[in-house]
């Protein structure tokens, strides 16, 4: 009896150590860092895990989701260890490039997906006609603005830089400190928005048309040192350099703010947070002569080669399967509307502009926004550039100067 | 006996093996990893291209901000570090009274040391914010204030703010270390004082300061390398900004490291850091070791 | 005349006192008061430009809400493990280090306390590269083993410096007397020395714990499994992309300061000396 309950421990223990072993042997593991959208994206991504392996037992998925605020920290941490994962979701592209470390999306992307995609956004990842990247969510920036704030001031909807001064002074004259007419954003959080925001409805921009950077144009001196007169002139909130667009959102719905540049789901986020206001959108505001210009943000999905990896095409060929599950249409807009974000392929966009409305008009703007220059090198540097710049002009710079001092250091 | 010098030599050695092996590896493995760092050519993604001696050290020191920030590290240490010995002694000597509730109140005490600083941080920043902060709320409830106040109009004032909360933080560690050395302090050195007449102040800079002191330095030692590199607080409250004016070395650091792909250079100021403190606490070193000896 | 004013003073004094207390507590007690209040409201009354002190409704439903938004009671268990197995760990190597540093002469002992001092001073933040690289080599990336080993090294030092007072404070006659009679050296230090020691042990104790369950930085790049996380690391699910939910941060930031706190005023009566006698000789 007892030597019958011995040996069937040892089988049992030899069971449980070999079964690892033999798996390992026939599947495929992938690791996959998604980042964190809302408090709810674990929750999503740990179903899509098991949706995913149940009709692929021979793929291994590990998901990791990590918070924005952390994710360049751990990322950095990996690549350096030489131990990237498989799949990264992050929205910074050349400096993996650079140092050869991603693989060409053409060799993962079945063809089915890869003609799922708006072409603007397969083409977004681009770096010397290779495409490096998959889009894995837009969003679009545009103006909301409080109706009820405005109409109460007597001011009207502005579409030009003059107008967002008149309208401000309006709202100023009527609720003093109780709200401050107009949102800005200069934070290390988000800086570079702001600098879209006015160079590119001034005409101006990051690069020139050659696609050379071109940070210290006379549009754009112009349209900081306008940005840079609102908050002089008290027109808006107190502190740009420390208050990120959270914060304005949540002043939006507060009421506090009356207007502000954000992105296409703030509706969302005003309801999930229980606020009730009565606001509309519109487009940014350009200056007098130029064409408003709308401000697109994509993040990416992106492979990293594993020389490591014992077998490479089964890795590519799990790889595909993932892209293919993920993209697939139903569950791919799914995502989207949990997230509140746009999609970037037509065919998921059809589905959610079949039902929704407001949908299919933001796709619309989507088609003619601008994008920042994330694929050239310098990009990290540019953005953490202008962000300083934005924030010692807020001090009592001259902008000219810094952004001459720029323009040597990147272009130099 | 003979054979058991051999023995007598290493011994020591035996009992420090343990320490020696957990430190070894889990931290002067990685310190020595970045020094390499500081030496070396790393690419924007993180990867070590190649030796480039003190390339690093020499773009780092050339640029103005890092001045600014040197200037700020040394306020926020030296303000932290001071004004929470001093408050954190003063505030244990009252603990030490008799009074009711004050093992409630010793207990209290700990509750800021006890939550994770990033959360502190968060609180503080959360309190003390114009438009939607608990201050204004609570004073304009009171009747102190009729609008809001900006607490923070300027980067000093968030940075004196940011050295407020790290007093706060710091404060329960100082009294909670002098708390227990008092103590022990046997009543009967105040009773013959109290014999002699020596009043009040007396008793506390002939007695009780002489005996906390050593206990006071080891906690002041650690407390100024703690502070030194304390990241949290101002990164949870300002990051830095506005450009660089409430930045410490260690965001400043944190910043060139993981938002501009400057790893060699982010090694090297952690470096420049080291140094600093080396230097400090070999003073320290130099005068309580020998004081030990004597 | 004399008395009378003696006694007035005192009264004064008293008063002061008991002044000066309530404010300290009410001051150190306001941020908690604000993360409860601020954990029982919606967002859009957090944001309100009407503030509140205390939430018009009280939803009690945000302190239920995070245990299932979030797998927090493995995230508690996950912090306890590792501030737990720091602890005993940095006591273990502690003790004999710290034993040999108070009785023994040896060369190399300076050079010993320096080099515990100096691995205090880089932050964790910058020394993340190196420790990733080995925690892989020994395969403890993702683990908590990985991180009790981390903690327990990064508090050698003040285990150390503080143990080597307590020792040094306690007379050697003892365990002398102990080892005359056949007592060998780590039995002396078992059965004489520490029991004496007790206070300053039980400091080291709560310092590495604190340490520990409070760590951050590493936990965060070494740990990417969901259910290893430490509390500390787990809660940030509350700081998303869209938004902060400061009121799931700050419900579950209490029950994190809860254990604490326990443990606080567990072991506070065994505190007594353990300190001064970390530096005083005896």
């Amino acid at each position: 009896m007892k030597r019958k309950l011995a040996l069937a421990m040892v089988l049992a223990m030899t069971a449980s150590m070999a079964q690892p072993v033999l798996a390992a042997d026939s599947k495929t593991t992938l690791d996959v860092i998604i980042s964190q959208y809302g408090t709810q994206t674990q929750a999503w991504w740990s179903q899509f895990e098991k949706d995913f392996e149940a009709e692929n037992p021979d793929v291994d998925l590990n998901i990791e989701i990590v918070s924005w605020n952390d994710l360049y920290t751990k990322v950095n941490t990996l690549v350096a260890n030489n131990n990237a994962p498989d799949i990264l979701n992050i929205d910074v592209l050349a400096d993996y490039v650079a140092d050869d470390l991603l693989m060409p999306a053409t060799e993962y992307a079945s063809e089915d997906l890869q003609s799922k995609f708006f072409p603007a956004f397969w083409d977004a990842s681009t770096i010397d006609d290779t495409v490096y990247a998959l889009p894995i969510l837009a969003s679009c920036r545009a103006l909301f603005y409080n109706k009820d704030i405005l109409d109460e001031a007597g001011a009207s909807v502005p579409t030009t830089w003059a107008e967002i001064q008149e309208t401000a002074q309006k709202i100023k004259d009527k609720f003093g400190d109780d709200v401050y007419p107009w949102g800005i954003d200069m934070t290390t959080d988000e800086g570079q928005a702001a600098f879209s925001y006015y160079t590119w409805n001034n005409g101006g921009g990051f690069v020139d048309e050659n696609g050379d950077w071109a940070l210290n144009s006379e549009k754009n001196v112009e349209a900081l040192n306008f940005a840079v007169g609102l908050v002089n002139d008290g027109y808006t909130n107190s502190d740009p350099a420390n208050e990120t667009r959270y914060d304005l959102q949540d002043m939006f719905g507060a009421s506090k703010v009356a207007m502000m540049i954000g992105p296409n789901n703030i509706p969302t986020y005003l309801s999930d947070g229980g606020y009730d206001i009565n606001y509309d959108v519109t487009t940014i505001p350009a200056n007098e002569g130029c064409e408003s210009v709308a401000m697109g943000v994509c993040d990416r999905l992106e492979v990293f080669k594993d020389d490591s990896a014992e077998d490479q095409d089964a890795r590519t060929a799990a790889i595909t399967k993932f892209f293919d599950f993920f993209y697939d249409d139903e569950r791919y807009a799914d995502y989207m509307v949990y997230e509140g974000f746009l999609p970037t392929t037509q065919t998921a966009a059809d589905l959610l502009a079949k039902d929704d409305d407001t949908f299919a008009s933001w796709i619309d703007i989507l088609q003619s926004c601008n994008f920042y220059p994330a694929t050239k090198t310098e990009w990290a540097d540019v953005k953490q550039g202008v962000i300083e710049v934005e924030q010692n002009a807020l001090l009592g710079d001259d902008v000219q100067t810094l952004l001459d001092d720029l323009q040597a250091d990147i272009a130099g | 006996m003979k054979k058991k010098k051999p023995f007598a030599a290493v011994e020591p050695y035996l009992w420090l093996l343990p320490s020696i092996l957990l430190m070894t590896v889990f931290i002067l493995f990685p310190i020595f990893e970045v020094f390499r760092t500081s030496m070396s050519e790393v690419s924007k993604a993180g990867l070590i291209k190649g030796f480039c001696g003190l390339d690093n050290f020499t773009k780092v020191l050339r640029g103005s901000t890092f001045k600014l920030v040197l200037h700020n590290t040394i306020v926020w240490t030296v303000a932290v570090v001071v004004i929470s010995t001093v408050f954190g002694f003063i505030l244990a000597l009252v603990l030490n009274n008799k009074f009711r509730c004050r093992k409630a109140v010793r207990a209290i005490v700990v509750f800021p040391w006890a939550t994770s600083l990033i959360i502190q941080a968060g609180v503080w920043k959360f309190i003390i914010d114009k438009d939607y902060g608990a201050l204004n709320t609570l004073l304009m409830k009171i009747g102190l204030i009729s609008s809001p106040v900006n607490w923070t109009p300027t980067p000093q004032a968030y940075f004196a703010w940011e050295i407020f909360v790290g007093i706060f933080v710091t404060v329960p560690f100082v009294t909670f270390c002098v708390l227990s050395g008092l103590q022990s302090i046997d009543n009967s050195y105040y009773e013959a004082a109290t014999v002699d007449g020596a009043n009040y102040w007396q008793k506390l800079f002939k007695i009780t300061l002489p005996l906390v002191k050593s206990s006071l330095t080891v906690s002041t030692v650690l407390n100024i390398i703690y502070v030194f590199n304390s990241f949290p607080i101002i990164w949870t409250i300002t990051k830095g900004d506005p450009a660089s004016r409430t930045d410490t070395l260690v965001t400043y650091l944190y910043k060139l490291a993981f938002y501009k792909g400057k790893s060699g250079e982010a090694a090297a100021v952690s470096v420049i850091g080291f140094l600093i403190l080396c230097l400090c606490a070999s003073i320290y070193m130099v005068v309580s070791l020998r004081k030990e000896e004597e | 005349m004399n008395n009378h004013t003696r006694g007035t003073k005192h009264v004064i004094l008293r008063v002061l006192l008991y002044l000066f207390v309530i404010l300290v507590v009410l001051v150190t007690l306001y941020p908690y008061f604000v993360m409860f209040t601020t954990a029982a409201k919606s967002r859009a009354e957090i944001y309100s430009t009407d503030g509140t002190l205390l939430p018009i409704h009280w939803l009690w439903q945000n302190f239920k809400d995070i245990w299932t938004l979030a797998p927090l009671s493995r995230y508690f268990i996950n912090s306890l493990i590792v501030a737990g197995g720091s602890t005993l760990i940095a006591i273990i190597c502690g003790i004999p280090a710290a034993y040999a540093l108070a009785r023994m002469k040896f060369k190399g002992k300076k050079i010993f306390l320096g080099i515990v001092i100096i691995s205090q001073m880089f932050a964790p933040v910058v020394l993340l590269v190196g420790i990733y690289k080995i925690m892989s080599t020994f395969g403890m990336t993702d683990s908590l083993v990985g991180l009790v080993f981390i903690n327990a090294a990064f508090n050698q030092a003040f285990a150390i410096w503080l143990l080597r007072g307590t020792f040094i404070s306690i007379s050697p006659e003892m365990e002398q007397a102990a080892t005359v009679d056949g007592c060998g050296k780590v039995s002396a230090l078992i059965r004489i020395l520490l029991p004496v020691a007790a206070p300053g042990i039980v400091t080291a104790l709560i310092f590495v714990f604190i340490n520990a369950w409070n760590e951050y930085t590493v936990a965060l790049t070494l740990i990417s499994t969901d259910v290893l996380k430490p509390l500390t690391v787990g809660i940030t699910i509350f700081n998303g992309y869209n938004m902060v939910e400061w009121q799931y941060l700050f419900a579950s930031s209490l029950f994190a300061t809860v254990p604490v706190i326990i443990l606080f005023v567990l072991i506070e009566k065994h505190l007594v000396g353990g300190l001064t006698s970390g530096g005083v000789k005896g």
